[in-house]
């Protein structure tokens, strides 16, 4: 039997155009998840490399040539490990929470456009989005803490709660700036508008919220200076001591993946993404040649490399210094940002 | 809150330098020393595994019992039979390298090499007997080095403290 005879030519058209679509964002899925994951391996070695450096010791040396395959070596060894689950513990709850922690960040990979071309979603409240599933990470944060049925889990799950909610406003308003300016909730619409505008990167003319939401980043990924939920000299490991094995994998890769997220909201929103700003392309017209993507990239590294940098230096706050700092300082210096960028665009508006 | 220190907080200033210093640190070398392939230096007079000293092939030790008593922790136990020395045992685990047994030995008969690598799973290991004592000599004071070494470092004290030749003293026989 000929399918011409059942289905129109047309829709047989149409159902092979979605079938190659889909084939396309499978892909790009995987491709992204393989790259992704790899990247959370070695962000643990050049982490332990860096701040090895800097405290004047080597980092691991001992697996393969410098250290190289220590990530695989601490993979494996992670998912060789018992399980252990306590007596007390909510089991079902136990089980999901490392999931949901884990799932909310990666889901924000989707929306990420790492080239002029490549984002698996192109969707118009891309910002919105990676807020709302950023939120939805504190839940894996919170009902750890709480399944576990131990002091320093629930202690360091409602200091989780606590923080990233509280970080989550500062660094909301420090983006409105950036919206304010792009005109666009679209996280390509942004990088394109910065590409286009006079400075080539937002965290130029919107540096205060530039400085505001790099210390949000910080605290929103509990990153020392701000990593009060896990602070290892008060709690232990904060939320996750019960956990072992595989399931204390899943919560680090989750980490490490909203580690990769948030140096790549910073890339988008004040970096300029794949683009390079025109004066730097004017001077180096050849640079235009390299691919977006490696613009992208080596932005994040440096982002990477600030985290760590940090993480090197400054000692843990004071859990009630902390939450000074976000409440008193961020969000009012995020809510002057606001209105001073608003007041900018007017009177250029009227000016011009 | 004066306009300086106002300065200082808006401009992170204290974290930034902080900031410099650890960058600048990241690219000094590094202090590690990465133990089995490369090793420490060991400084002259290193206090390490305990050795008995030998003259002519035999033991100098003579049993006096003078190690055992000065010995802080009592890691130190001999057995002395007609004139013999049967056992002579040092219990690594307890021992506290502090060298007073060096020290007290009139003849020199036991010294402390620069051997520091002998951990092992088992106890019986880390009890050294006479004749593990006796071979720590050969293996690590080979040669004039454990002559040199006791005489640099671990000189009896009547070597220096002891009465110079040409004082009065008791007449009786010494």
């Amino acid at each position: 039997m000929n399918m011409a005879n059942v289905i129109s030519p047309t829709t047989v058209d149409a159902l092979i155009k979605f079938g190659i679509d889909v084939a396309i964002i499978l892909l790009k899925i995987v491709i992204v998840l393989a790259v992704g994951l790899l990247h959370v391996a070695y962000a643990t070695y050049f982490e332990r490399k860096v701040i090895g450096h800097m405290q004047v010791r080597l980092g691991p040396m001992r697996v393969g040539p410098h250290g190289l395959l220590q990530p695989f070596a601490d993979g494996i060894k992670l998912f060789f490990k018992e399980d252990i689950i306590p007596a007390q513990a909510d089991k079902v709850v136990f089980y999901i929470a490392p999931i949901i922690f884990m799932a909310a960040a990666m889901v924000n990979l989707s929306v990420i456009p790492f080239d002029a071309n490549f984002v698996i979603a192109d969707i118009n409240v891309g910002l919105l989005f990676i807020f709302a599933m950023a939120g939805v990470g504190v839940y894996g944060i919170f009902i750890s803490g709480w399944a576990s049925n131990s002091k320093y889990a629930f202690m360091g799950g409602l200091r989780s709660s606590a923080q990233v909610i509280s970080y989550e406003i500062a660094m909301g308003l420090s983006l409105v700036g950036v919206m304010m300016m792009a005109g666009s909730l679209n996280l390509s619409d942004i990088i394109r508008a910065q590409g286009e505008s006079i400075f080539g990167m937002y965290a130029i003319p919107q540096f205060i919220g530039f400085i505001v939401f790099v210390i949000a980043a910080v605290a929103e990924t509990n990153r020392t200076p701000f990593d009060l939920p896990e602070a290892e000299s008060e709690l232990v490991a904060g939320y996750f001591t019960e956990y072992s094995s595989f399931r204390f994998a899943l919560f680090f890769l989750g980490e490490y993946i909203a580690m990769i997220l948030m140096a790549s909201l910073c890339t988008i929103c004040f970096l300029g993404g794949w683009t390079l700003p025109w004066y730097v392309l004017k001077i180096f017209p050849f640079l235009s040649y390299v691919p977006g993507v490696v613009w992208f990239v080596l932005k994040v590294y440096a982002f990477f490399f600030f985290y760590y940098w940090i993480r090197a230096t400054v000692p843990r706050y004071r859990y009630d210094q902390f939450m000074a700092i976000g409440w008193k300082i961020l969000i009012p210096v995020a809510i002057g940002n606001i209105l001073l960028t608003g007041l900018v665009k007017i009177i250029l508006k009227e000016v011009l | 809150m004066t306009f300086k220190h106002f300065i200082k907080t808006i401009t992170f200033i204290e974290i930034l330098k902080g900031m410099a210093l650890t960058l600048r640190r990241m690219f000094s070398k590094a202090v590690t020393i990465q133990y089995p392939d490369e090793r420490r230096k060991i400084a002259p007079g290193f206090r390490g595994q305990h050795a008995l000293s030998k003259r002519g092939g035999k033991a100098k030790c003579v049993g006096c019992g003078l190690c055992a008593t000065i010995c802080p922790s009592q890691c130190i136990s001999i057995t002395r039979e007609k004139g013999q020395v049967t056992k002579y045992q040092i219990e690594l685990l307890r021992c506290i390298y502090c060298g007073f047994c060096v020290e007290a030995c009139p003849y020199g008969a036991i010294s402390l090499t620069e051997n520091y690598e002998y951990s092992s799973y088992n106890k019986q290991d880390l009890m050294m007997t006479k004749e593990k004592l006796l071979s720590n000599w050969d293996k690590y004071m080979p040669g004039t080095k454990g002559e040199e070494y006791y005489k640099k470092f671990w000189r009896p004290m009547s070597e220096d403290f002891g009465t110079p030749p040409g004082q009065a003293m008791y007449g009786g026989k010494r």
